[in-house]
């Protein structure tokens, strides 16, 4: 019980990533429109939230029967990975959502596949992937703990010293 | 149901940090208000329990519900999250009164250890009170408001979700304060008339209607976000804008008039009586009573059965048979073998868990011992386990030996090397304890004994007399004799003397033994016995024991050398040397005699060296004195270690399970992301943990503050730097060794 208290209030500072966030691309495709986001912003490497919103061109209704698949290339390297976008995965139940994690900063081919009732569309962009900013800053609050506890320490130790001063 | 009606109700995401915090702080809530509720049911209704409930439920609703999940596509969706977390939930929660239930419901040290202090400060009283004041409320507020809606700072929280968290802690914090003086909030004294809280809601409403007037009537899309973002259902960003416009300014005012409306009425009613007065004169102090793990409802009776133990060895038997049958038989591939996984992914995992949230549940369910327990009834041992070997330098040593082995001869890759492992344990425990009386084995030689034992200090359960006066009156000490029944405790532990968990198997030898139903399973202090200096039975003073600091140090930097063998950087320097020598032995061997034996006997001789001069004592008694404070550090490291196996691979034993029934299985669930979360918190608490008993240590042995601080300093100092090596460790790209997911 003592330790469950503070364990929690630190693992309640651990980012929570949503789908959603960035549009990084928007492509009128056959019937679809597909928007592109991805999460963190500014995309960098390491693990990212990638998702996709299917709409209908006409009235712009989300498409939510589809099947996506994705290809990413880096462009200097030539290092593909594939990934398969599903609602399943999704925060937001409209969008097809997969985690992805970026090796290499640059720029990224992505081919985006969807097939939907025995027809198939395909749109293609380019991501452009920063450099890592680091798990150390994503996780600053973790080594700002300690200080912060020392010093509230320092301070009880302080008032209780005052305290019994007082009292003698 | 439309399927897109189904997709968007259903686009729930449970935050289970922010879940698990707010069940917390629920549960201690409850607790309070169970007791408070007990004593004055008119002050503190089942009203007040539904509110705090409702404001708690409705953060829920805004962080993880669908309103959430659309935040980022729909302006309207992200401004109904904004006043749930304003204009609902902070008055909800306040309209439970939670301080002083909060106050009853937390663990009484820390309500008067750590906070205490805090509390009765006439400094940080008088900041409470400047806090809460009414100006400063709706400052807060108001500013909060105004300034998160300038389109900078507004995509700002919507590109990062750093600062999207910011933003909402902001608005919910700024309305807790602004809502404090309009419900009245104990303890806090009212400086304004209650009638002043009517303009102080008009005037903030007004702002909330300026911002909204803006919003609705801008001919422009203020967010470039939402300009951006795909339009759902054909509405157009602009109409998004105005709708959200509009729940600002419509359910916004209605928040701000309806509190005014009743406080009209209120002041034409007589006037209340406080609460918070009436309950501190009629608070009576609640007397210590120890949670006992042996009397809870359903638990208890199971632990208390007297087969219990029995039970449990028998299926670890078992499970120890099979896996040393597959590290024989089976194929020597560590990932498809049980002997590859099982010991080495969960075995190791659930044992450091059980320590840190209960205790010693591993020695509890030891199957090494069953064998002799079953030799016992035929044979009885005839020795008593020499004087001169009376000490933890045997057990020690085989702990630096395996240590080096596990990673000199790669053990967690080698089924068969494991099985021998789990058969020499079951022949080295028959052969000591048939020979020699009581747990010998147990105590002086196994090395796994002692790292549960010296973790089990900081476990937060220990197994110890309920009440002490029953034992005063005790003539028989059963506890540690036995009876024709029941035999006593075989590692000599006296529980009216005892204390901690050192050496304490949880065996519950004593607790069926004791006659008068005296001995439990209570809640502990975590880490006290690292500081507080008592004898205790059958182990003595741990400062007089060089032995135990070895193990200590053994264990300490024992785990940072360990998981450091796992990391790329280290592998890639034990590989250069490898290659330039032509053996690894050699590389490990000199890793580990420098890193087991020659850099934690001179750090610890350094400490207690400087130490001295501030200290009366010998730098040998300081060193014994100081080292058992390191526990907590090392043990946060075995901890982020061993759960990071264990989190990250639990789905291994699938594949393996499935092979030994020889079914196919492929299924390999990802590493969750918030491992290395976990691992820094640990990290910090071990850290922390680790100076607080420094420094209890510091100030037992020297006079005064200043001198208690020098005498800390060189050991706080080692401990920050293996907490810097644990977090390096943390950060580094680590192979995960045997778990077929390199």
């Amino acid at each position: 019980m003592k330790l469950l208290l503070p364990t929690l209030l630190i693992l309640a500072q651990a980012t929570a990533w949503a789908d959603g966030g960035m549009v990084q691309m928007r492509q009128e495709t056959g019937d679809l429109i597909i928007t592109v986001f991805t999460s963190p912003t500014p995309l960098s490497v390491g693990p990212v939230d990638l998702s996709l919103l299917l709409q209908n061109r006409n009235g712009l209704d989300p498409v939510l029967d589809a099947i996506v698949s994705l290809a990413l290339v880096h462009a200097d390297s030539n290092i593909e990975f594939h990934a398969s976008p599903s609602r399943e995965q999704a925060r937001n139940k409209l969008l097809y959502a997969a985690p992805v994690i970026f090796s290499r900063p640059g720029k990224w081919r992505m081919s985006v596949t969807v097939r939907r009732k025995e027809k198939e569309v395909v749109a293609a962009g380019t991501l452009d992937v920063a450099p890592s900013f680091g798990r150390e800053l994503s996780l600053a609050g973790f080594l700002a703990f300690p200080p912060v506890m020392i010093v509230l320490f320092v301070l009880r130790e302080r008032l209780l010293r005052r305290r019994s001063r007082r009292g003698a | 149901m439309d399927p897109i009606a189904t997709a968007v109700l259903g686009s729930w995401t449970l935050n289970w940090g922010t879940l698990c915090l707010l069940l917390v702080i629920a549960a201690l809530y409850l607790r309070g208000w169970l007791h408070l509720h007990a004593e004055l049911p008119h002050k503190y209704t089942t009203e007040k329990l539904v509110s705090f409930a409702g404001g708690l439920f409705v953060i829920v609703l805004a962080l993880d519900s669908p309103v959430d999940a659309f935040g980022a596509l729909l302006l309207q969706a992200h401004m109904i999250q904004h006043l749930l977390l304003i204009a609902v939930a902070p008055p909800l929660l306040l309209l439970g009164q939670p301080v002083l239930p909060l106050m009853r419901g937390l663990p009484r040290w820390i309500f008067k250890d750590a906070l205490g202090p805090f509390l009765g400060s006439r400094e940080l009283q008088q900041v409470g009170r400047a806090i809460v004041h009414p100006v400063v409320t709706w400052l807060a507020l108001s500013s909060a408001i105004v300034v998160w809606h300038f389109p900078r700072l507004y995509e700002l929280a919507l590109r990062s979700p750093g600062w999207h968290q910011a933003e909402h802690a902001c608005f919910f914090w700024a309305a807790m304060l602004f809502w404090w003086p309009v419900i009245d909030v104990w303890p806090s004294h009212s400086v304004w008339p209650r009638g002043a809280m009517i303009p102080y809601l008009l005037l903030a409403g007004m702002v909330n209607m300026g911002l909204s007037a803006i919003l609705s009537f801008s001919s422009h899309v203020l967010y470039p976000s939402y300009a951006l973002a795909p339009r759902l259902w054909g509405i157009s960003a602009i109409e998004d804008q105005a709708a959200a416009g509009g729940i600002m300014w419509v359910p916004g005012s209605i928040a701000m008039l309806i509190p005014a409306a009743i406080l009209g009425m209120q002041a034409l009613e007589t006037r209340r009586v406080r609460p918070g007065a009436v309950i501190l004169r009629r608070l009576t102090p609640r007397p210590p009573r120890q949670w006992d793990l042996l009397r809870t409802p359903l638990l208890g009776p199971v632990l208390r059965y007297r087969h219990f133990r029995r039970s449990i060895q028998v299926a670890m038997f078992l499970l120890a048979a099979v896996v040393a049958f597959d590290g024989f038989f089976g194929p020597q591939v560590a990932p498809m073998n049980l002997a590859g996984v099982l010991p080495w992914t969960h075995w190791r995992g659930l044992a450091v868990i059980a320590l840190l949230m209960a205790g010693n549940l591993f020695c509890m369910a030891c199957p090494f011992t069953l064998p002799r327990d079953l030799a016992r009834k035929f044979v009885t041992p005839r020795f008593r386990w020499p004087n001169g070997l009376r000490s933890k330098w045997i057990a020690a040593g085989l702990l630096a030996v395996y240590l080096w082995a596990y990673e000199a001869f790669a053990l967690w890759d080698s089924p068969s090397a494991t099985a021998w492992i789990i058969v020499g344990y079951f022949v080295a425990a028959f052969a000591v304890d048939t020979v020699f009386k009581g747990a010998s084995f147990c105590k002086y030689v196994c090395p796994i004994g002692q790292f549960h034992f010296v973790h089990s200090l900081i476990s937060p359960l220990q197994v110890a007399v309920r009440e002490p006066a029953v034992c005063g009156s005790c003539k028989t000490h059963d506890c540690i004799r036995g009876n024709s029944r029941q035999r006593g405790c075989e590692t000599q532990l006296f529980q009216p003397m005892k204390l901690g968990n050192f050496d304490c198997t949880f065996c519950l030898d004593c607790v069926q033994a004791c006659p008068k139903h005296n001995v439990g399973i209570l809640q502990a202090t975590p880490g006290k016995s690292l500081f507080e200096d008592h004898a205790s039975s059958g182990i003595g003073r741990l400062s007089r024991r060089p032995d135990v600091a070895a193990l200590v140090l053994i264990l300490v930097f024992g785990a940072f050398l360990n998981a450091a063998g796992m990391t790329e950087p280290v592998m890639m320097w034990m590989h250069r040397w490898h290659a330039r020598l032509g053996s690894m032995l050699p590389v490990v061997t000199a890793m580990y005699v420098a890193g087991l034996l020659i850099i934690p006997v001179t750090l610890a001789a350094v400490c207690g060296w400087i130490s001295r001069r501030v200290a009366p004592q010998s730098w040998k008694d300081l060193t014994c004195s100081f080292t058992p404070a390191l526990v907590p550090v090392g043990f946060a490291m075995w901890l982020a270690h061993f759960s990071n196996h264990f989190f990250a691979g639990w789905s291994t034993v699938i594949p393996a399970v499935a092979r030994f029934f020889s079914r196919s299985s492929l299924i390999n669930y990802p590493a969750p992301s918030w491992i290395p979360s976990l691992e820094l918190c640990f990290l910090d608490l071990g850290l922390l943990l680790t100076l607080y008993a420094t420094w209890r240590v510091a100030r037992r042995l020297s006079t005064g503050d200043g001198r208690a601080l020098a005498a800390m300093s060189p050991w706080a100092v080692l401990a920050g730097a293996l907490y810097l090596a644990g977090v390096w460790i943390v950060f580094q790209p680590m192979q995960m060794r045997g778990m077929m997911m390199h």
